[in-house]
């Protein structure tokens, strides 16, 4: 089933902002409210709206569901390879090896940005994935 | 054998409970924890968030392996709705 033509033109105007959003909240984790799992969550309501105006097929050409479930294993792999870099450098397990910086800009907090980005990475395609996965096997929009 | 080791961690867990019942919890004075916290959070990890600053900070392996747990969801759901192929 297709959704009307505002909807359709409205989420096309509208995706790029919520991902923006969306990248906004996990880049600047450690500064303001916000963190990967929320900013995460909001990348993949941005695919999830996708989906649900233009139709499963459409979407799969832009976010294939092999590279999301791809993206998911990586950013979790990046998480547990980045802790074991902490005993690398001298530190403890998922310790902070690099250096603190000013606090309040963006360089500051040492591992918690590359953290936050794999979180973040890791969440929008697992929400995504769930809802694939929910379409494909078990009804149609 | 199994029997008299439950009850051991039983009574063991009875009295703990007993001894922390008197313990105020919203006592300014038991809560060094979160002071050290307040106070030092900012030059221990750098992060001006407090929150980030603990559950990327001090709790990182919560994250870690909150992380797991959404992964294993994931797993789960697919591999139940894929069915038999």
């Amino acid at each position: 089933m297709r959704s009307s033509k505002i909807i359709r033109t409205i989420v096309q105007k509208l995706f790029p902002f919520i991902m923006l959003f969306g990248f906004y909240l996990i880049s600047h984790g450690h500064l303001s409210p916000g963190g990967g799992f929320q900013g995460g969550v909001v990348l993949g309501t941005a695919i999830i709206l996708l989906a649900l105006s233009h139709g499963i097929e459409q979407t799969e050409k832009k976010f294939k569901s092999r590279w999301l479930n791809m993206l998911e294993k990586l950013g979790i792999l990046t998480l547990i390879f980045l802790g074991f870099l902490g005993i690398f450098f001298g530190w403890s397990f998922l310790g902070n090896f690099l250096p603190l910086g000013k606090p309040g800009e963006i360089a500051s907090g040492g591992l918690m940005l590359p953290f936050s980005i794999a979180i973040g990475i890791k969440v929008a395609a697992g929400v995504s994935a769930i809802f694939y996965a929910l379409i494909k096997y078990r009804g149609e929009i | 054998m199994k029997k008299t080791f439950f009850i051991i961690i039983m009574l063991a867990m009875a009295i703990l409970f007993i001894l922390s019942v008197d313990i105020e919890y919203g006592n300014p004075k038991n809560l060094d924890v979160a002071n050290y916290y307040i106070e030092q959070g900012l030059y221990d990890t750098g992060a001006i968030n407090l929150v980030a600053s603990i559950y990327l900070g001090y709790r990182a392996y919560d994250t870690l392996i909150e992380t797991i747990v959404l992964f294993v969801s994931v797993v789960g759901v697919v591999f139940c709705l894929r069915g038999k192929k």
